[in-house]
This record gives C-alpha cells, sequence and structure tokens, in this order.
C-alpha cells in the first residue's frame, strides 16, 4: 500500500447506500481523487450518483477489482462469496480487501482470497449515509497498522472511525448498528408522550427528532459522560427527575442493556452460520 | 456546657456515645430522662456514666442544650411539661421527624417569649461518628447557636445546615438510609453465603464494599455512575451483575423508598399538626408514667382534649 494517496485507486463492489456512504466521505477527506474511484454494480439503478461525485462505473467486478488496490466489498451478505470468488484471481497482495458486510467474518473473508492478502472488516451505521457514522474496523492478520491509519484518516469525514479486535464488531452491531433503530423506538415514544400530553403528532416528532440530536451533539461535545450531563439536567424535585423516575420504575436501563445483548447474540450466531 | 436528653432511647444513646467518644462534652455533664427505666438503652446511659433521672423537668433544669429524643406524637406533651422550667440560656433542639419548628415554638411561648429552637434531622450512625445531620433555625437562636449545635453533630459525623422545608427530604435519605443499606447488606451477605462464604466473613466483606465505596465517592469529584463505569471491564462478572439490578429496577426501588419515607414524614407531621393522633398511637402507659412525676397533673401537662380519650382508662394521679 505504498503510494500517495492522490494516487490511490480505490474500487467499491455494490453500489448500495453504504457504498455511497463510504466514498462520499473518502472524497470529501480530499485526499483521494475521483477519477481513481470506479464502481460496480449489476445494473444502472445506483450507478448515477457515484458518476455525480466523478466516479467511474462498471457492471464488472473483475474491472473494479482489477483497477483498484483499495477494494471495499459492500454487496449484501450472501452475495460476498460468490462476489469473492469472481475477483480472487485478479486479487494480490498488492490490494487491501474491505468487507462492510454483516455477519461475513475475518476467516470466511480470508479463506475465500489468496493468502497473505490484507483484509479489514468494517462496521459502519446507517446515518453513515448523513456522514455521522460509528465505524468500527477490525484488521485480519494480512493488513498492518498502517492499513488501519490509512483507513482512519480516509474514512474521517464518515462519522467516528475507530478500530478494534474482531470481537468487538458483534456488541458493535448490536449497540451502534441496531441501536439506531433503538434510538428510533425511543422517538416514537417520547412524540406519542407528547401527543399524549396534546401536542399535534407531527410536531411532536419534529420535537423529539431535535431533542435526540441535541442531547446527542451534547454528549459527544460537551467532554462530559451521560451521567453527569443527566444530574446537570435535574433540579432538585423539578420535572426531569419526576420523568427519570417513571423511566427507571419501567426499567428501560435493563431492557436497552437486553436489547444490545440480543442484537450482538443475533449477530454472534448469524456469523456462525 | 451541659446537655441534657429529653428521651433515653435508640437516638439518645446513639448521640451520647458519639459525643462522648469524640470527647466533644464529658458524659458527667450529660443528663437523660425517661419515664420507663426499664428500656435497655437506659442501662446503656448509665454505664456511658450519663445521669438518668425520670423527670424530664430535672433534666430540663441541668441542662443548656435539651436534645428532645422522644418519637413524634410524644413531643407536645413533653413541651406543655418542661415548658415552665424553660429559661433564657436554654436551646432546645428537637429530633422529632415531621415535628415543625413553628409548632414547637407556639407550644413553649405560652412560657417564654423568645423560646430558642432549632430542629434537627440525623440518622443513628452517629454512634460510629459517622451521622448524618441537618439542621434548621429557628425564629430565636441566632448564628451562635447554629454554631454551636453544628460543632456538637460535626463531631459525629457530617452537620450542615438546611432550610427547614428539605428536612422531610433528608428523613427520606439519610435518616432512613441506614435501614435501606442494611437490608442491601443482609442480602449481599446471603448472596455471598449461597456461593459458598461463611456467614460472618459475607456480613464483613460486604459491609467492608459499602463502607468503601461510601468513601471513595465522598473523596472523589467523580459521579457515581463514572466510578460505577471504573468497576465494570467490558464483559466481565461486574457488569453482568449490574444488568440484573437493572433488570429488577433497582434504581427505581431505592427512589421509590426514599419518597415513600419523606412522604411518611410529612404526613405524620400533618396528623400532628391537627392534634388528632389516634389512641393507639399514643401509648397509654408512657401517658401514665408521664402523669406520675412530681409536680405534674393533668391540668398542667394540657392534655384535656386528648386525656378524654382515656378518662376511663387513666386510674393514677
Amino acid at each position: 500500500m505504498e503510494c500517495e494517496l492522490s494516487q490511490l485507486k480505490v474500487g467499491f463492489v455494490g453500489a448500495g447506500n453504504m457504498a455511497y456512504a463510504v466514498a462520499e466521505g473518502l472524497l470529501k477527506s480530499g485526499d483521494i481523487s475521483a477519477d481513481n474511484v470506479t464502481v460496480s454494480a449489476p445494473s444502472d439503478r445506483n450507478l448515477p450518483r457515484f458518476q455525480a461525485l466523478g466516479a467511474r462505473v462498471s457492471h464488472s467486478n473483475t474491472e473494479v477489482a482489477c483497477a483498484s488496490r483499495l477494494l471495499f466489498i459492500a454487496v449484501k451478505p450472501h452475495l460476498v462469496p460468490t462476489v469473492l470468488g469472481q475477483i480472487s484471481p485478479h486479487v494480490t497482495r498488492q490490494h487491501v480487501v474491505v468487507s462492510v458486510a454483516a455477519g461475513v467474518t475475518l476467516a470466511t473473508l480470508e479463506e475465500l482470497l489468496p493468502d497473505g492478502v490484507g483484509v479489514v472488516r468494517l462496521m459502519p451505521n446507517l446515518p453513515c449515509v448523513l456522514q455521522e457514522g460509528a465505524l468500527l474496523l477490525a484488521r485480519g492478520s494480512g493488513a498492518g497498522p498502517g492499513v488501519e491509519s490509512l483507513l482512519k484518516r480516509l474514512l474521517a469525514p464518515c462519522g467516528l472511525v475507530e478500530a478494534g479486535p474482531e470481537g468487538w464488531i458483534d456488541a458493535h452491531t448490536g449497540m451502534s448498528g441496531s441501536g439506531v433503530a433503538f434510538v428510533y423506538l425511543f422517538a416514537e415514544a417520547l412524540a406519542d408522550g407528547g401527543v399524549k400530553m396534546g401536542i399535534p403528532a407531527a410536531l411532536a416528532q419534529r420535537i423529539a427528532a431535535q431533542t435526540l440530536l441535541g442531547a446527542g451533539l451534547m454528549l459527544r461535545d460537551c467532554g462530559k459522560p451521560a451521567s453527569v450531563l443527566r444530574a446537570e439536567v435535574c433540579t432538585p424535585g423539578g420535572t426531569t427527575i419526576h420523568g427519570l423516575h417513571a423511566l427507571e420504575k419501567g426499567g428501560v436501563r435493563a431492557a436497552v442493556m437486553s436489547a444490545v445483548e440480543a442484537a450482538t447474540e443475533r449477530a454472534r450466531e448469524l456469523g456462525r452460520k | 456546657m451541659s446537655v441534657g436528653f429529653i428521651g433515653a432511647g435508640q437516638l439518645a444513646q446513639a448521640l451520647v456515645k458519639g459525643f462522648t467518644a469524640a470527647g466533644v462534652i464529658a458524659a458527667q455533664r450529660i443528663t437523660a430522662s425517661a419515664p420507663d427505666t426499664d428500656l435497655p438503652t437506659v442501662a446503656g446511659l448509665r454505664k456511658l456514666g450519663v445521669n438518668f433521672t425520670t423527670s424530664n423537668k430535672e433534666a430540663a433544669h441541668k441542662s443548656d442544650v435539651l436534645f428532645l429524643a422522644v418519637k413524634p406524637h410524644i413531643i407536645p406533651f413533653v413541651l406543655d411539661e418542661i415548658g415552665p422550667d424553660i429559661e433564657d440560656r436554654h436551646l432546645i433542639v428537637s429530633c422529632a421527624a415531621g415535628v415543625t419548628i413553628s409548632s414547637i415554638e407556639k407550644k413553649l411561648q405560652q412560657y417564654r417569649t423568645s423560646p430558642k429552637v432549632m430542629r434537627c434531622m440525623t440518622n443513628t450512625p452517629v454512634v460510629v461518628r459517622e451521622g448524618a445531620t441537618v439542621y434548621a433555625t429557628g425564629t430565636h437562636a441566632d448564628v451562635e447557636d447554629g454554631k454551636l449545635l453544628e460543632q456538637l453533630m460535626a463531631s459525629v459525623g457530617f452537620c450542615t445546615e438546611v432550610e427547614e422545608d428539605l428536612i422531610d427530604a433528608v428523613t427520606g435519605l439519610s435518616g432512613s438510609g441506614p435501614a435501606y443499606a442494611f437490608t442491601a447488606l443482609d442480602a449481599l451477605a446471603d448472596g455471598g453465603v449461597k456461593m459458598g462464604l461463611p456467614r460472618r466473613l459475607a456480613v464483613r466483606l460486604g459491609a467492608q464494599a459499602l463502607l468503601g465505596a461510601a468513601k471513595m465517592l465522598l473523596d472523589s469529584e467523580q459521579h457515581p455512575g463514572q466510578l460505577k463505569d471504573n468497576v465494570c471491564s467490558p464483559g466481565g462478572a461486574t457488569i453482568h451483575a449490574l444488568h440484573f439490578l437493572e433488570s429488577g429496577g433497582f434504581r427505581s426501588l431505592l427512589i421509590n423508598a426514599v419518597e415513600a419515607s419523606c412522604i411518611r414524614t410529612r404526613e405524620l407531621q400533618s396528623l400532628a399538626d391537627q392534634e388528632k393522633i389516634s389512641a393507639a398511637a399514643i401509648k397509654k402507659t408512657t401517658l401514665d408514667k408521664v402523669l406520675q412525676q412530681p409536680g405534674v397533673s393533668e391540668a398542667s401537662v394540657g392534655t384535656r382534649s386528648r386525656v378524654s380519650l382515656f378518662r376511663n382508662g387513666v386510674k393514677k394521679q
């Protein structure tokens, strides 16, 4: 992987939302040149927006593999073996292959590719499409620390990019991949509460969304842990502490922990199949 | 300075043990009174070298700072009894849950224009000098009186002044708090025993764990949530256990407990304010014994309306 970043050729097999999110972030970083990016997909449906970014498009996965050194595999998990089977003859130790497929282990990826090829698993989440994702990457044995720093740098515009052992990827799926849906559930409930207390649904939903957004930004940017921020909002005998008591009575904390656990266990199960 | 206690029960004993251990006052300068000499705490107080008497009036005469350490529903009787004996020097400190300063001042003002009254809420760990005490200052008590009380109570733990309207909440939290802790410790020990520890060791370790945790929190600038995070290694034993606590609604149970105790305190206070005390609430024998005191008559105790509940039962005059 030794070359100038401006010369680095990047490929995407698969042109769905996740591929687009990653491509967009990559190009935003300014290090990669758009005409060094190639994208393949079976149909034309998703390709125009990549072209709008300045990338080259194709219907041939093999062409993309040959034309790139940093190769993102962004197809649905059940298609991964087929795709890797196709491109494997064209993948060399010059390549780094990054899979965003949920539940496909490094072991599986390494098995399907030539020996010694650097392989990385990347678990993004949905808000990547707004460049506010939480991404966790895990390196296979063929990918060195340089690959990690390269990816962290290139993907930085996508949101939070961290690295860890493969064992964390399922938990990250549970917390943050599925976690996004847990937050949506909370938003729905918050809005329902508002409706119960007299606010029209549409307005309640917008307020709920902004409340989550604002709270999330404070949590990310204020440098204080959630427990401290929570304590700071609670005036003695005030409205918030009364509401929090109701939440505690509902065992919300335990339910959330259980949700993360259930999603993680399922990710592990899927990974074993 | 001399200190008196009207009431010689758990609270009086705990405070006396604490004060004497702290050396803030000598046992001989303490007087305690109660009508019932059979109480085990009376023996305890005598052993500590405290002057014991069955006369509340004597306790009042012999003290400068006079703690009212009787049950809340007894307070009105006691005040009527000692009212005539209160001098300018006296600082009356009521420890009775739910009894307001104004209700005490109202009673005492029948005998004295500017009675110095303070109200405190403490807790039993004063006995080991780790009490949690708050106090509120009455209309005629001044800064010096507050400092004096604070000096005494700070010798047996933490002490700070608060607005009177917060005292019920304090009762719910640190007044009742030790009971919550004892219950938790009992259960923790059970957990230890279930997993194979001998009981004594389990109790010892459980208590030390809570003691240590409390000390860490008091010494730290951090939020308890952060201290918790520091103990929970990823995927480890502790976080698994905490999940169980959360599933059981541990946090909400504790919030409920503090709330229930605070609300009950307010209820009792409002019952007392209405001076509607049920027959069951007043132990007849206590009243009998109060009436046995030299110089005390039914009239002087001022229980006319209440004695009527007992007219048929009151035998001794």
